[in-house]
C-alpha cells in the first residue's frame, strides 16, 4: 500500500533477488545479440554511476530536493531492467524520468523546463529532446513501471530512527550520504529501504566521522566494526532463541578490505587520534544498534550482504572513469539515431 | 475515434455530424498514428482488443468514462476511465501526464481494499491513458436520487447503516496507510449490484505522510464546494483526513435527508486567481451548526480567514445578546432538530422509518460534523461508535440486505456524443439529473 512497504508494489514486484536481476538483465541482451556487440558498453556498476551523477546534475539545475531525485534514480533503474539500453536514449530517459518523479512527488516542474534544462545540461548528446518526446517517453517509462510509481525511500527511516539510535548531527549526514551513494548501485532493487537504511546508520557509526567531514569513506577496518556488529546481532538473536540459525558466514563473508585501496574515493573519516570521546559513544552506540537489531525482525543476512555490496562499490568508484562512459554512450546514441 | 485522429478540421460540420452517433467502441479504435521515432512508444496491450466497448457511462474535467465486458474471458464488467489528452490545435501531442492522472494512476495500483474501487489494469495506448477498474452498478448519487422520486421515501436505516459502515471502513483504510481522498460526496462513493461500498475518484487523492510542500501549496482548492470542511473554508493550511470525516459526515446527512445539508454558492476565483472567502457556504454551515467558537475550537483564531466570520449572520432564534452560543448538551441544538425532523418525517408509510437509528445516529452525524478538525471524529473511532452496534438492524456488508426492490440500473447511453470537441469542465454525467446542478471542483491543478 501507498505508506505500507510491505503490501506495496515495490516489494511485490520490484524487488530482485541477485540472480533474478542477473536473469533479467541477461535476457534483454540475449534479445538482440548483435546489438550488444556492436555498441560495447562500460560494466554496469559504471554506467550506474554515471546515470546517478547525470540525474543528479538536471535535479540541481531545476532545483529539486533530494527526494524526487531518489524516486527518478529508481525509476531509471527499473526501466532499464525491462528495456535494454541500447535501444533508447538515456538521456531522455532520465530526463523524463526526473520530470514524472517531480510530479509523484508533489513538486511538479512544467514540461517545457525539464526539456529546457535537459537540452542545456546535455546539448551534444541530444539532438532534441523535446516536450513532446518526453511526453512520449512518459508514456513509454509509466508503462514499463506497471504504473508502480510510489517509491519507498531509506531517507524516511533514517529520519524516523536518528533520534533512537542517538545519531549525531554528523553521523546523520553520514548516513545520508551513504544513502545517497547506494543510488549508484542495485541496492534499490535488491534490498528493501529499511535494510539499507540500517546498514547506513551503522556504517555511519562504525566509521566515525569527525565532525565536519560527513563523507562515506572506506575504511577496512571500519567496515569490519559494522560486520562484527551484525554477527553479534546475529548471534544474539540465535541465543534468544530466535528462528535464525547462527549464520557465521555473515561475519566470514565480509571481506578484508585491502587499506591501499581506501580513502581515494572520498576523504578518509577520521583517524582515531583527537576523536577519543566520540570514539567511547560510538561504542556504547553500535552495542546498542547491535542490541535493537537482535530483538528486531530485522534481516540482518541482508545487511550483511548490503555492506558488501557499498563496500565493492566504493572500490569500484575509482576506476571510474566519466569520459569513457559518456563516449560509449553517445556511440550507440548518435550511431543508431536515438 | 481516437484521440490521436486530427482529421476533422474546423471545416468538417458534416463529417462531425456524421460522427455523432458512432459507436462507442470506436471512441477506442482507430490508432491513426502508429509512426514513431526511433524510441516511438507502442502499447503491448491494446484496450479494444482486450475489452468491448458497451456503453458510455459519464464525463468529467479528466476525460469519459466507458463501460465494458472482457474480450478474453475476464470475468464480470468493467469502467474504463479514458483520460484525454491535451490538444495543441487540432493535433494531439504528448503534453505530459496530468498530476492529478498521475496520483491516480500511482495510488490506485497500490490499494487494496474491499470497500475502495479496485483497478484492474492501466494501458497506455495512443496518447490516452485508461484506467480499468471493476464496475459498480450504483453510486450513493443515483441511490440518493432514486429516493427523491416520487413518492418521496427515506433509505431503509439498514441500508443507511450498512452504506455508513462501509463507508469508513474504506476511510479508515485509505487514511491509517497515508492516503487523503479530499473529494468525497456521493458520485464517488460506489455501489456494488451486491451492496459492496467501494470509495471512487481518487484523481484528488494524496499521501499526507511527510509531503515535501504543505499540501496547501500544491491544489489550492479541493473538495466540491458542499462537502467542504470548514477549516478548509477558513483557509487552513495544515489539512488531514478530518477533511474526509467532514465529508463523511456531510453524506451521511445527505443519505438521512436526501438532499445536501449545506448546499451552498460556490463564490468563483476572481480575475487574480486569488480564492475568495466562499461566505454563502460557510453561511449555509453556520446555519445548522451555528457559529464556531473558540471554546469548541481553540485554534480558531489563527485561521486565516477568521475576521470574515464575523461578517456571518448567526443562525435564526438563536440570538443570545447578539451573539451566538452553542446550546448546552441536550439543550437542542440547530442540528439535532434538523436530525429529529429528518428521522421522524415519513413516519408511518410503508418504508421503514429513520427513526431506529436513534439518538446515536445524532450522536455520530454531531462528531463526524464537529468544527474542530482535532475533535472531530476519526474513521477508525466512528467505526467503534455505538451507532453500529445498536439499534434494530446490525451493519451489514451488503448495504442492500433485506432490501426487495433493486434499485435502477446505472444508464449506459450508446450515443458517444461529441467526443470529439472536448466536454466542458465539469459536465453532467449521463441520466443524472441532479448532478448538473451540482459545482464543480479542481478549478486549477
Amino acid at each position: 500500500m501507498a505508506a505500507n512497504y510491505w503490501e506495496s508494489t515495490q516489494r511485490k514486484h520490484w524487488q530482485f533477488t541477485k540472480d533474478e536481476l542477473a536473469n533479467v538483465r541477461q535476457r534483454l541482451e540475449d534479445d538482440d545479440p548483435g546489438l550488444v556487440q556492436m555498441f560495447p558498453l562500460p560494466q554496469l556498476r559504471h554506467l550506474n554511476i554515471y546515470f546517478n551523477q547525470q540525474i543528479n546534475r538536471l535535479g540541481k539545475r531545476l532545483g529539486v530536493r533530494q527526494q524526487p531525485m531518489a524516486t527518478a534514480q529508481v525509476y531509471t533503474k527499473r526501466f532499464y531492467t525491462r528495456v535494454e539500453i541500447r535501444r533508447t536514449n538515456p538521456y531522455l530517459v532520465m530526463a523524463t524520468a526526473v520530470y514524472l518523479a517531480c510530479k509523484m512527488e508533489e513538486c511538479p516542474h512544467h514540461i517545457r523546463m525539464v526539456a529546457g534544462e535537459a537540452r542545456s545540461l546535455w546539448p551534444n548528446e541530444n539532438q532534441s529532446i523535446d516536450a513532446s518526446k518526453l511526453g512520449e517517453c512518459e508514456f513509454f517509462l509509466i508503462s514499463e513501471m506497471s504504473s508502480h510509481l510510489i517509491i519507498h525511500q531509506p531517507y524516511r527511516t533514517l529520519t524516523t530512527l536518528q533520534a533512537d539510535f542517538a545519531l549525531t548531527q554528523d553521523e546523520a549526514s553520514l548516513s545520508w550520504s551513504v544513502i545517497n551513494d547506494h543510488y549508484m548501485t542495485d541496492l534499490p532493487l535488491l534490498y528493501p529501504p529499511h535494510v539499507v537504511a540500517l546498514t547506513a546508520m551503522l556504517l555511519a557509526i562504525t566509521l566515525r566521522p569527525t565532525p565536519g567531514q560527513a563523507s562515506a569513506s572506506t575504511s577496512g577496518s571500519n567496515f569490519h566494526g559494522a560486520g562484527a556488529a551484525l554477527t553479534h546481532a546475529q548471534q544474539a538473536r540465535a541465543a534468544m532463541g530466535g528462528s535464525s540459525s547462527v549464520n557465521s558466514s555473515g561475519m566470514m563473508a565480509m571481506p578484508t578490505f585491502s587499506p591501499q585501496s581506501s580513502g581515494g574515493l572520498q576523504s578518509m573519516a577520521a583517524g582515531a587520534d583527537g576523536a577519543k570521546p566520540p570514539l567511547l559513544d560510538s561504542r556504547a552506540k553500535v552495542t546498542r544498534f547491535a542490541a535493537w537489531l537482535a530483538e528486531s525482525n530485522i534481516d540482518i543476512e541482508a545487511m550483511v550482504d548490503c555492506t558488501q555490496e557499498l563496500i565493492s562499490f566504493y572500490e569500484c568508484h575509482e576506476q571510474y572513469n566519466d569520459k569513457h562512459t559518456r563516449e560509449q554512450i553517445t556511440r550507440f546514441i548518435k550511431a543508431r539515431g536515438l | 475515434m481516437s484521440l490521436t485522429n486530427p482529421s476533422t478540421g474546423p471545416g468538417s460540420v458534416a463529417a462531425a455530424r456524421s460522427n455523432l452517433k458512432r459507436s462507442v467502441q470506436a471512441a477506442f479504435e482507430d490508432p491513426a498514428d502508429r509512426t514513431h521515432g526511433p524510441i516511438g512508444y507502442q502499447s503491448k496491450v491494446h484496450v479494444t482488443d482486450k475489452y468491448n466497448v458497451i456503453g458510455f457511462i459519464s464525463s468529467g474535467t479528466y476525460g469519459r468514462v466507458y463501460k465494458a465486458r472482457g474480450r478474453q474471458g475476464q470475468p464480470g464488467e468493467f469502467a474504463i476511465k479514458k483520460f484525454k489528452p491535451d490538444k495543441e490545435g487540432e493535433q494531439v501531442t504528448y503534453t505530459g501526464i496530468s498530476q492529478s492522472a498521475v496520483r491516480e494512476m500511482a495510488l490506485c495500483s497500490e490499494l487494496s481494499h474491499a470497500n475502495v474501487i479496485r483497478l484492474v489494469e492501466i494501458i497506455l495506448e495512443d496518447k490516452c491513458i485508461f484506467m480499468v477498474f471493476e464496475y459498480a452498478e450504483h453510486d450513493l448519487l443515483q441511490i440518493i436520487h432514486h429516493h427523491t422520486q416520487q413518492p418521496r421515501h427515506p433509505i431503509p436505516p439498514s441500508t443507511i447503516k450498512s452504506i455508513m459502515f462501509q463507508l469508513l471502513n474504506g476511510c479508515q483504510y485509505l487514511h491509517t496507510n497515508w492516503v487523503l481522498h479530499r473529494d468525497l460526496k456521493p458520485a464517488n462513493i460506489m455501489v456494488t449490484s451486491s451492496g459492496e461500498v467501494k470509495i471512487g475518484d481518487l484523481g484528488l487523492a494524496r499521501l499526507f505522510q511527510k509531503p515535501l510542500h504543505s499540501l496547501w501549496s500544491g491544489d489550492k482548492v479541493v473538495v466540491t464546494i458542499w462537502y467542504r470542511a470548514p477549516e478548509l473554508l477558513l483557509g487552513s493550511r495544515h489539512y488531514t483526513p478530518a477533511i474526509d470525516m467532514w465529508a463523511v459526515g456531510c453524506i451521511f446527512a445527505e443519505l438521512l435527508s436526501l438532499r445536501p445539508i449545506f448546499k451552498g454558492e460556490e463564490a468563483k476565483m476572481d480575475s487574480k486567481k486569488t480564492v475568495p472567502f466562499q461566505r454563502n457556504q460557510m453561511q449555509k454551515i453556520v446555519d445548522v451548526m451555528g457559529l464556531p467558537t473558540k471554546d469548541r475550537w481553540p485554534l480558531l483564531p489563527s485561521m486565516p480567514e477568521y475576521a470574515a466570520l464575523s461578517a456571518l449572520q448567526p443562525p435564526l432564534g438563536h440570538h443570545h445578546g447578539g451573539h451566538y452560543q452553542r446550546a448546552p448538551p441536550g439543550g437542542g441544538s440547530h442540528l439535532e432538530k434538523w436530525y429529529y425532523n429528518t428521522i421522524n418525517q415519513h413516519t408511518g408509510g410503508s418504508s421503514p422509518s429513520l427513526q431506529t437509528l436513534g439518538a446515536e445516529g445524532h450522536h455520530l452525524l454531531a462528531s463526524l460534523l464537529e468544527y474542530d478538525p482535532d475533535r472531530r471524529l476519526t474513521a477508525a473511532a466512528a467505526l467503534q461508535h455505538a451507532f453500529f452496534s445498536t439499534g434494530p438492524d446490525k451493519a451489514s456488508l451488503n448495504c442492500f440486505e433485506g432490501l426487495k426492490a433493486e434499485y435502477p440500473h446505472r444508464r449506459v447511453s450508446q450515443d458517444d456524443n461529441d467526443i470529439r470537441t472536448s466536454s466542458l469542465p465539469g459536465t453532467k454525467r449521463n441520466g443524472q439529473p441532479d448532478d448538473s446542478l451540482r459545482p464543480g471542483k479542481r478549478l486549477k491543478e
